[in-house]
Parts: structure tokens; C-alpha cells; sequence
């Protein structure tokens, strides 16, 4: 117990991030970070003009679908960071209620033809009902365990209990997705995107921002903020810790609703949408950093981009190197930079 | 516990597996009772046994890569398709004997083993198995990419043979299966009570002091990694001559789940963990699939899909519950019991455990 508490004091010396100390040494980074970004994005549009039009299009084309795509990511991307920020459970479960939620809304707006607003609503009250379901029977008795069990437990959670629910109820057969969004295409210049991706964007950028304007304005997020950095002292200040982690799982959960929704009308329905789901966020979270939901945002961006422009680029020479992209971007940030580019440097990841 | 009576008088008898001559007569008999069972058992069982007695040998790499040493790892399939592929391919396009392969197998799944390790150099518990996973999916992407593999659809292989003897039959693979579990949880146990198996023990119970202590952490951790994958590339041996047959399908992220969730069902850290779990686990496979004919009947609107399904809620939950009420495992709730028979009209159980 008493190790317990010297290790958690320690990273919370070292996580006091707003410390009068630590400031300068932050701001020095931006100072060097900002500079790189800056010539990186000028150096990429000077070669863009440089390239003849049928390239150039190829790579914008490539690269505005990476960040349609990219949108998804962040919003898939949220609701693992709120759950891992406010209870350290890192929710492989998360692909498994994006996946169950999106077959649930395309089986009352096809097979019980509800209209949309209806199932919308219906779809988010099953999800917070699942979040508090998980919350109360499950992660409250593993409060206090290491981070290695819970990632087990959501995963076979994730990928065997919900997967078989799914499959019981749903027949598990791919689907697809009624019209949500308007059909047709935007055309800019020679590119046309579909509404689709269009609205998903839009819709997954919303949300995420409303996420976002809740921790960052609100009293509750104020609430989570503390509980992610010490449960003991926000207990002793009065936050109720249990109430603070049935939130946040609301917010995953809610999350998970949204994307699964987006996911599938963009593709199409599958038992696979949650593996894809969960696969996508684990380079976006190592790359920004689990604790940090800016860095979610960056990082759902630039694995977004990635992966579209090896789409295009590189699967006409290696065939599925798209799938393979987020598993190597894995490996190759684990070991380069395990804590990401927004994580805490914590002493003792070693 | 030992029964009573039982004194370790020498130090050899302290360090002994087998105590008591009930122990060595029921290991006896159980011995032979496995190596006869083909002449018994249907050919549904033997079968069923055999592919127990494989996924024991993947179980029992696992058990001393994570067990033992504490480094998990969700891809224990995947090392095991490594050897798998490394026989057929050897054996169908270099034409090498088979039973040559079986310590080849075992090395290159080690040395793919090492190569993924290497991360954790720097990372460990939830980062390392997030790893881990990765590289099952990338193995598998190469497998089914890279040319010579039979991508997609896989090899076949021409079933075994040692010398004049032909052992294509069903018995002929369950007595190598059983020849080769045996000989592998001897080694499995064994590594136990060496300096090797200490040292993974105690990088299992706290890395910091291990160091401290003067034991080449990363070295140790290595070496874990390369003993774990290489039962799994013997497993994956075994498991290609029992299909005659290797396709990646065979060697998904479900199986690396499902061995994980063995080791947790029967319990962290002892021989005997690995064996109740995997046994319940594919018993509980067995009951759904007699079940579901049954539940298929009685619900005709979910017959597609019942079977698939219920062994997932079912395996999964078996495996949430363990990790909730139980986290020591099947093999605890055997020892309490051994305890509580022993010591019957006594209820309390001292501090041996």
C-alpha cells in the first residue's frame, strides 16, 4: 500500500503539469515544435504545386479523405481517452459497443422502420445504458487493479461477450446502413466528396467539440479532470469518484454511439467494424498520447492521412498494406516514442 | 499442502515434484491411461484430445513467458503459425524431413518471438501486450502476403511418418501430440525450479528489485520470450500435422484471446493452472456444440447463427467472471479444496499455500 502511494505521489509531482516550474520548459517546445509543423505543411503544399495536375489531384484527393476519415478517428479516439483519463481502463470494449450500437440503430430504422430522430434517441439511451451496465457490474470491482487486467478483461469483454450478443440478435451478416445522410456528391474544383463523408466529418468534429467544451467549461468536467489526476485527493476535495467514473463511461459510451452510427453508413455493417474500430484507435491514442484528447485529435488527423495516402500510394504496389498501416505505426511509436507526442512522460514507463 | 506425515528431511525431497507414492501411482496411471487411450476412446474424442494436447503445448509457452516472467502476450497464435508454416513450407517445397523440422520450427517461431519482444526494452504490462498484438496481426499479414505461403487459401501437407512406421491415422497423431505435452510440461515445470525460472519470477514480482538484485532484466525478459514462442512454434507443428492442413484463418487473434484467457480460467503461475484451464475452456466449446443442436431446434429463428454465438457469450463470460471473483484461477479452488479435505474436521487452513 505504502509503495502504492510513493509511486502515485511521484507521477503526480511529475504530472503537475500547470506547475509555475514546468511552463518555460513547455513553451520551449511549442517554440520548437510550431517551426517544424510550419515548414513540414509548406514543404508538402510547394511540392503539391510542383507535381502536374493529375498528381495533384490524386494527392488531394488522398489527402482530404484522410481527413474526413480522420474526423471518425477522433470522435472513436474520445471516448477511450475519457475512460482511460478518469479510471487508467484502457476500453478494448469500446470497438465491441460501436459495433453493437451500429447494428442496433440499422435494425430499428430497417427492420422496425422507426424514422431517424427516434432511433437516434432510442440508440442513445440503449448506449447509456450499456455504459452504466459496464460501470456498475463490472469495472467498479476492479477498481484498484493493473491496467493489464482491465485491458484483458474489456477485451475478451469487448471482443467475445458483445460480439456474441450481437451476432445472437442481429444474425451478424453484413448490412447495409439505410440513408442518414443526403445522397450525392460536393464537387470542389475536380474532386467530389460524397455527403456522406461530408456529414460524418462534420457530425464527428461537433461531438467531439461538444466533449471537449464540456471538460474544458463545465463544473463535471472540472470534476474529471481532477479525478484524472489523483482519485484520493478528488475523493477528499468531494467529488464522488463513482459518479465521476459512470460519466465518463456515458461519454465512451456515447462516443462509441456516434461513430458506430458515422462507420456505418460510411461502409457497411459488419461484426468487423468493431475490431476495425478499435485497431484505428490504438495508433491515434499511442500517437497522441492516451491522457491527452488534443493529442487524440492530432493523431486521429495524421493516422488518418497516413492511411489514406497509402491507400492510394502504396496498395497498387504491396496489396493490403492499408490494413496492415495501423499495426507497424504501432509497433514503430512504442518503440520510438512510447508516451506519444501529448502524453505524460511518466519516470517509470521503462 | 502436503498431506500429513510428509517431512522434507533432505533437500532433494524438499525441491521434489512427487511426494508421496500416491502421487507416483496416480502419475503412473494416469500416464498410462493417456498413452491407451486410443484404444478406447471414439474417434471423436481422440481428436478432441489431440487438439487439447495442443493447445496445452501453446498454454504451457504462454504460462512461462506471462506466468512466470509476467511479460503478456496476446499473439501466441501467431507464433504458433510461424511454426506451423515453417513445416509445411519446409517439408512441401525444400522437401526436408519432418521430424527435422520439429526443432526448426521451434527456433524460427523463438527467433520471430525475439524480434517482437525487442519492445520490451522499453515497455511493459498494458503497452507490451498492445504490442504483442500488433504483431499478431502483422505475422498473419505477412503470412498471407508474402509469396510461398499459399496466401489466402494456405498448404497441405503429406501426413507423418517415422521411418517404416505410418502414423497418419488419428492414433498416430494423438500419441506424438501426447508424447510431445508430456515433454513439454516436464520442461515447463521444470524451468519452475531452475535459477532461470526464479529469475523470471521475480521480474514477474517486481522488475525494480529484480535488477537490483542482479539480474540482467532485458536478458531474462528475452530469453522468456524466446522459450514462450518456441513451445508455440512446436504447438504449431503439431497443429499442422494434425489438420494436414495451415491457413491463416486457423490462427487468429480469437486463439491467442482464447489461450490468455486459459492461463487466467486456470490460474497465473502454476503448471497445473495451465492444464484445468485449458481442459474447462474446450469443455465448454464440447457443451456448446451439443447444445446448440437442441437450442437450434427450440429457437428456430436464431438456428444460424446459435452456435457461433453462444461459445463467445459463453467462453467470455466464463473468462470476465474468473477475472472478477476468481483471479487465482481453477487451480486455487483445487488446492482450497485438497486443503479442506485434508484438514476436515479442522477449518482453518495455516499458512502454506
Amino acid at each position: 500500500m505504502t509503495a502504492q502511494e510513493e509511486d502515485k505521489g511521484e507521477t503526480a509531482s511529475s504530472r503537475a503539469v500547470d506547475a509555475p516550474g514546468i511552463r518555460p520548459r513547455r513553451r520551449k517546445v511549442f517554440l520548437v515544435w510550431i517551426p517544424v509543423a510550419t515548414v513540414i505543411v509548406i514543404g508538402c503544399v510547394a511540392l503539391l504545386l510542383l507535381l502536374p495536375i493529375e498528381a495533384r489531384d490524386k494527392a488531394l484527393r488522398a489527402i482530404t479523405d484522410g481527413i474526413l476519415l480522420g474526423g471518425v478517428y477522433a470522435l472513436i479516439a474520445l471516448g477511450v481517452v475519457v475512460v482511460f483519463k478518469s479510471s487508467k481502463v484502457f476500453n478494448m470494449a469500446h470497438g465491441g459497443v460501436l459495433m453493437f450500437v451500429a447494428y442496433f440503430i440499422w435494425w430499428l430504422l430497417a427492420s422496425v422502420r422507426l424514422p431517424l430522430w427516434a432511433s437516434l434517441i432510442i440508440v442513445a439511451l440503449a448506449s447509456v445504458a450499456i455504459a452504466l451496465a459496464i460501470d456498475r457490474f463490472i469495472m467498479r470491482r476492479m477498481i484498484g487493479q493493473s491496467g493489464l487486467t482491465t485491458f484483458f478483461l474489456t477485451l475478451v469483454l469487448g471482443f467475445s461477450v458483445i460480439q456474441g450478443i450481437a451476432i445472437l440478435i442481429f444474425k451478424g451478416s453484413p448490412q447495409i446502413m439505410p440513408k442518414i445522410f443526403p445522397s450525392g456528391s460536393l464537387s470542389v474544383g475536380s474532386l467530389d466528396f460524397s455527403f456522406t463523408w461530408i456529414s460524418a466529418f462534420v457530425v464527428a468534429t461537433l461531438m467531439f467539440l461538444m466533449f471537449v467544451g464540456y471538460f474544458r467549461f463545465t463544473r463535471g468536467g472540472l470534476a474529471m479532470r481532477a479525478v484524472s489526476e489523483s482519485h484520493v485527493i478528488s475523493q477528499s476535495v468531494g467529488i464522488s469518484v463513482k459518479t465521476i467514473s459512470a460519466v465518463s463511461w456515458i461519454v465512451g459510451c456515447l462516443s462509441a454511439a456516434a461513430a458506430g452510427v458515422l462507420l456505418g453508413s460510411m461502409f457497411a455493417v459488419t461484426p468487423d467494424i468493431g475490431s476495425f474500430a478499435i485497431v484505428r484507435a490504438l495508433p491515434v491514442l499511442l500517437l497522441g498520447g492516451m491522457e491527452s484528447i488534443p493529442g487524440a485529435f492530432i493523431g486521429a488527423f495524421i493516422i488518418g492521412i497516413a492511411e489514406s495516402l497509402t491507400g492510394t500510394y502504396v496498395d497498387p504496389h504491396i496489396s493490403g498494406f492499408r490494413e496492415l498501416l495501423p499495426y507497424v505505426l504501432i509497433v514503430i511509436i512504442l518503440i520510438l516514442r512510447p508516451h506519444g507526442l501529448f502524453g505524460l512522460r511518466e519516470i517509470r514507463r521503462i | 499442502m502436503l498431506p500429513g506425515g510428509v517431512f522434507s528431511t533432505r533437500y532433494a525431497s524438499d525441491l521434489a515434484i512427487l511426494r508421496t507414492k500416491t502421487q507416483w501411482l496416480l502419475l503412473g496411471l494416469g500416464l498410462a491411461l493417456l498413452f491407451t487411450a486410443p484404444l478406447f476412446a471414439s474417434s471423436y474424442w481422440l481428436s478432441w484430445l489431440t487438439g487439447l494436447g495442443i493447445t496445452i503445448v501453446a498454454v504451457l509457452g504462454l504460462h512461462v513467458l506471462s506466468g512466470l516472467c509476467g511479460q503478456i502476450s496476446i499473439g501466441q497464435a501467431a507464433f504458433m503459425a510461424v511454426g506451423a508454416y515453417t513445416v509445411a513450407i519446409l517439408t512441401t517445397r525444400a522437401g526436408l524431413n519432418s521430424w527435422l523440422c520439429l526443432p526448426i520450427c521451434g527456433l524460427s517461431a523463438g527467433l520471430v518471438g525475439l524480434v517482437f519482444g525487442l519492445p520490451c526494452f522499453r515497455l511493459k504490462g498494458l503497452y507490451l501486450a498492445i504490442s504483442t498484438l500488433a504483431a499478431s496481426y502483422i505475422i498473419i499479414y505477412c503470412i498471407q502476403h508474402l509469396p510461398g505461403t499459399g496466401g489466402f487459401i494456405g498448404l497441405s501437407l503429406d501426413p507423418l511418418r517415422l521411418g517404416p512406421i505410418d502414423l497418419s491415422s488419428r492414433a498416430g497423431v494423438y500419441v506424438v501430440t501426447m508424447v510431445i505435452m508430456v515433454l513439454a510440461t516436464v520442461f515447463a515445470k521444470n524451468i519452475q525450479r531452475t535459477a532461470t525460472g526464479r529469475a523470471f519470477m521475480a521480474i514477474r514480482d517486481n522488475e525494480l528489485a529484480a535488477e537490483v538484485s542482479g539480474i540482467p532484466v532485458f536478458r531474462y525478459k528475452m530469453l522468456a520470450f524466446f522459450i514462450g514462442c518456441l513451445f508455440a512454434g512446436v504447438a504449431g507443428w503439431l497443429w499442422a500435422y494434425y489438420q494436414l492442413r495451415v491457413n491463416p484463418k486457423q490462427f487468429g487473434l480469437y486463439d491467442s484471446m482464447w489461450y490468455v484467457g486459459m492461463l487466467i480460467v486456470g490460474g497465473w503461475g502454476s503448471t497445473s493452472g495451465v492444464f484445468f484451464g485449458a481442459v474447462f475452456l474446450r469443455l465448454v466449446g464440447v457443451a456448446v456444440a451439443q447444445a446448440s443442436p437442441y437450442l437450434a431446434d427450440t429457437f428456430p429463428s436464431l438456428a444460424q447463427q446459435i452456435y457461433v454465438s453462444l461459445g463467445l457469450i459463453l467462453s467470455g463470460l466464463i473468462v470476465v467472471l474468473f477475472i472478477m471473483l476468481e483471479p487465482r484461477g481453477l487451480s486455487y479452488l483445487w488446492e482450497k479444496f485438497k486443503a479442506y479435505y485434508r484438514l476436515h474436521p479442522y477449518a482453518y487452513w495455516g499458512s502454506q499455500d
